[in-house]
């Protein structure tokens, strides 16, 4: 490759407009590839005509064969439907991402911190940093969490931090998932069908494996075994096949050579936990669960759970077995709580925070809420108790009757609404289709979700999941919402 | 090993072999249609009998010619026992167990399900049919070789295994029974080229014609041919070799408790192991075939009985 080609603007890619007032991931305002872009800019945009298209459709094939999809909810029994899955990798340069991976480590250990403490001493209540309402009032506070404690201290085992980078460049925290965050085969497996597509180019751009993964989310679950047992029995807990993100499930449970259980496969005896196996009863040590703390333990929850297991809230209290991520969680990522995240950051480790999070506005505060409802069409609404971007109001988009609609809700119950600004998400390069044998691509906006596992000590699977919004001026980038995926590079230089 | 995991790769394993079984009985007659002279009646009828899906056939179809007969056998999702039903059923169950295959077999079995959703009336056509079977064929031997290849030894292998081995056993049993008791039923062509010539067909259809060769000759005779899908113990599709391997499946799945005990399900397959080897082809012929035949069936269906009791039942 010249050093010409590596600056210039690429001529193949005259039709490509970089938009003013978004962040394009790949080019600058001159349409000069960004710090490591280049050698993706010039083997696969500036390529052969219709080749993207081709290895799209040779990438839908494997996803297909390899049975990597999801479920979607609302439509006929298995339903499975792929991914839609970009071409063009996201690219990260090392600098970038050293800063990424310090902000997120840091950010999941002060989430850890506030877990912890909540359910233990509770001192940031106490010192009014966080409104103890707000915390005792969340519908995830749990208390049957109240006074546990982890191996290790260690309620997060496995989070996915949802980042948007703004019109500046910057990244900036958009929400966390310390539940049950989903998404991580996809990343490995987007790489997997990314390196049988393109062998020389990802070689040659150094890009850092994902593969390592699964051995390191079983080793953060071996470490939480009662006791510090030396060879724990680990099973992952799936609601079942017809759960959006079964393929995820066994994916996981098969990479880590774990069972993959369901609840009906479990019993509880004597504060134990058991599975069913043809010789009779084995007992778990750990539990990867993949199902809310609501259908858990029907005895302790909600008593319709078919998907839980009976008791196992007592085992768990009784030390007998961990789960992961641990009881209560959910009053981490709860989305008011969100707001007091960079002061939780401080309060806890003595730092500054080193990722900002997106601006948002408790509404509960009625001067905060006057602000608000004055310019609600400027502003994102989201419900505090919803995910996977259901019940979201994007205020500029929304039709007038939206708009009040959303108006009411949060009139009737303030603190069930938190607002944001709308962030003008980065766009990055993706393939829209093919027309007269030519690849057409267009900026379309892209997030980013890094997983960080928390073991004894933290990991952060380099890259993570870019989820881009393939429709023109789509902000909502999630699978049950029309959006796909791309291979997210971080290089080794 | 979970006893739901345990279940689905026996049905998984079971179904498979049944859609494998199904082409390969459905193969055979057309074959028979194409090769030898018009038989008396109709034959496609004959396979419906035999099927005992002929009222479910009856609810969809007006005439039982060739055409529907292929399509409610091979395509039909109407009928549980169809090909393709078989192979979404197989399918279906290695999904939940997707994590205990290798992903080399998942990759076969889901390419298999993939690719028999495309089928279309089109590839059952009298020119295209030989190619869609010989290359259905083919898919399933592949699938056998990545089991064979990718699998280890433990639990999960004897529990593929019963359901392989169960459904082989019972399967071939019938596809005896079809020749025996429906294809010729006249008497006085026994012995006749028709009967040769179908004969030659049966051992065809299970992989059989070369083996009998070897050990038989060139001579073609029902004595024989029973011997050797019976109670041959060196042949793969025999219900005496199947009889035997399964034998080994349970003895290692009992081994594998963590307090091995002589359970139900050993004394089960005693009782099919020795129904083989008290009779020899000559005695079961002369004393009827088909009541013989029926014996395997319902010893096989006890032994399935007893490994879902023992090891499988949910409680």
């Amino acid at each position: 490759m010249s050093a010409q080609s590596m600056t210039n603007p690429v001529p193949v890619f005259d039709a490509y407009r970089v938009v003013s007032g978004l962040f394009d991931e790949m080019f600058d305002l001159e349409r000069r590839p960004r710090p490591g872009c280049a050698r993706v800019v010039a083997d696969l945009l500036a390529r052969d005509p219709g080749r993207l298209a081709e290895l799209r459709a040779r990438a839908d094939g494997m996803f297909l064969r390899m049975g990597v999809t999801f479920n979607v909810y609302g439509m006929e029994e298995g339903s499975e439907k792929i991914f839609p899955f970009d071409p063009i990798p996201r690219v990260i340069d090392a600098a970038t991402w050293a800063h990424l991976e310090a902000g997120l480590t840091q950010r999941v250990r002060a989430l850890n911190a506030f877990i912890q403490d909540v359910y233990g001493a509770g001192e940031i209540l106490k010192d009014g940093v966080v409104p103890r309402d707000l915390v005792l009032g969340c519908p995830q506070y749990l208390r049957a969490a109240v006074g546990l404690t982890p191996p290790h201290g260690t309620f997060v085992t496995v989070a996915g931090i949802d980042l948007v980078r703004g019109a500046d460049g910057r990244f900036y925290v958009l929400e966390d998932n310390v539940r049950t965050p989903s998404g991580v085969s996809y990343v490995i497996q987007n790489r997997v069908v990314m390196t049988r597509l393109l062998p020389d180019l990802v070689r040659a751009s150094g890009v850092r494996s994902v593969e390592n993964y699964p051995a390191d989310l079983l080793e953060s679950l071996c470490e939480l075994a009662p006791g510090g047992k030396s060879r724990p029995k680990v099973a992952l807990l799936t609601p079942g096949i017809y759960n959006s993100a079964f393929f995820e499930h066994v994916f996981l449970s098969h990479q880590m050579g774990i069972e993959l259980v369901e609840g009906h496969d479990l019993v509880c005896v004597d504060h134990k936990v058991f599975m069913k196996t043809v010789h009779g009863l084995e007992q778990i040590d750990v539990l990867y669960r993949r199902i809310d703390d609501d259908f858990l333990d029907p005895v302790v929850f909600r008593s319709d759970s078919i998907l839980g297991v009976a008791g196992i809230t007592a085992a768990i209290r009784a030390g007998n077995v961990s789960v992961a991520n641990g009881f209560g969680t959910g009053i981490a990522d709860d989305k008011a709580i969100f707001a007091y995240t960079p002061a939780i950051v401080r309060y806890y480790l003595n730092e500054e925070p080193l990722l900002p999070i997106v601006e948002t506005h408790v509404l509960s505060d009625p001067d905060v809420r006057r602000m608000v409802l004055r310019d609600l069409d400027r502003f994102v609404v989201k419900p505090t108790n919803a995910s996977g971007g259901y019940g979201v109001i994007i205020g500029p988009k929304a039709t007038y009757r939206q708009l009040i609609e959303a108006r009411e809700g949060i009139e009737r119950d303030p603190s069930h609404f938190i607002a944001q600004p709308v962030v003008q998400l980065s766009v990055h390069p993706t393939l829209l289709g093919e027309g007269g044998g030519a690849d057409i691509y267009a900026p379309r906006h892209v997030d980013l979700r890094p997983f960080v596992l928390l073991g004894k000590r933290p990991r952060v699977l380099p890259g993570g999941l870019t989820r881009v919004a393939l429709r023109e001026g789509s902000l909502i980038v999630n699978s049950s919402q029309g959006g796909g995926s791309k291979d997210t590079w971080v290089l080794e230089r | 090993m979970l006893r739901r995991i345990a279940d689905s790769l026996f049905w998984a394993a079971r179904y498979l072999e049944r859609a494998e079984w199904r082409a390969r009985l459905v193969s055979v007659n057309h074959n028979l249609l194409i090769e030898g002279p018009a038989p008396a009646g109709n034959p496609w009828s004959s396979m419906l009998a035999i099927s005992g899906d002929q009222e479910l056939f009856e609810q969809h179809y007006e005439d039982v010619d060739e055409r529907s007969v292929l399509t409610f056998f091979v395509l039909d999702e109407r009928n549980p026992s169809s090909i393709r039903s078989c192979i979404d059923a197989a399918r279906a169950n290695a999904r939940s167990l997707r994590h205990r295959i290798s992903s080399e077999l998942w990759l076969e079995l889901n390419t298999l399900h993939l690719d028999a959703k495309q089928w279309t009336v089109a590839r059952l056509g009298t020119s295209e049919v030989f190619d869609f079977f010989s290359q259905l064929q083919e898919r399933f031997y592949r699938i056998a070789g990545v089991m064979n290849g990718t699998l280890p030894r433990g639990v999960g292998f004897d529990f593929l295994g019963l359901g392989i081995l169960l459904e082989r056993a019972e399967n071939v049993t019938r596809l005896l029974d079809i020749k025996y008791h429906y294809l010729l039923p006249r008497v006085e062509d026994v012995g006749g080229p028709i009967d040769l010539l179908q004969w030659t067909a049966v051992l065809r259809s299970a992989s059989a014609l070369e083996a009998y060769r070897m050990k038989y000759g060139n001579l073609i005779r029902t004595e024989s041919v029973v011997e050797m899908l019976l109670f041959d113990s060196t042949f793969p599709r025999s219900a005496r070799y199947c009889v035997d391997r399964l034998e080994t499946a349970l003895r290692r799945v009992a081994q594998a408790a963590p307090e091995p005990a002589p359970g139900a399900v050993e004394l089960a397959s005693d009782g099919l192991a020795g129904l083989l080897a008290s009779r020899s082809a000559s005695e079961v012929i002369s004393s009827g075939l088909h009541d013989f035949l029926i014996d395997v069936q319902e010893e096989c269906e006890r032994i399935s009985s007893a490994v879902f009791d023992q090891y499988l039942r949910f409680e």
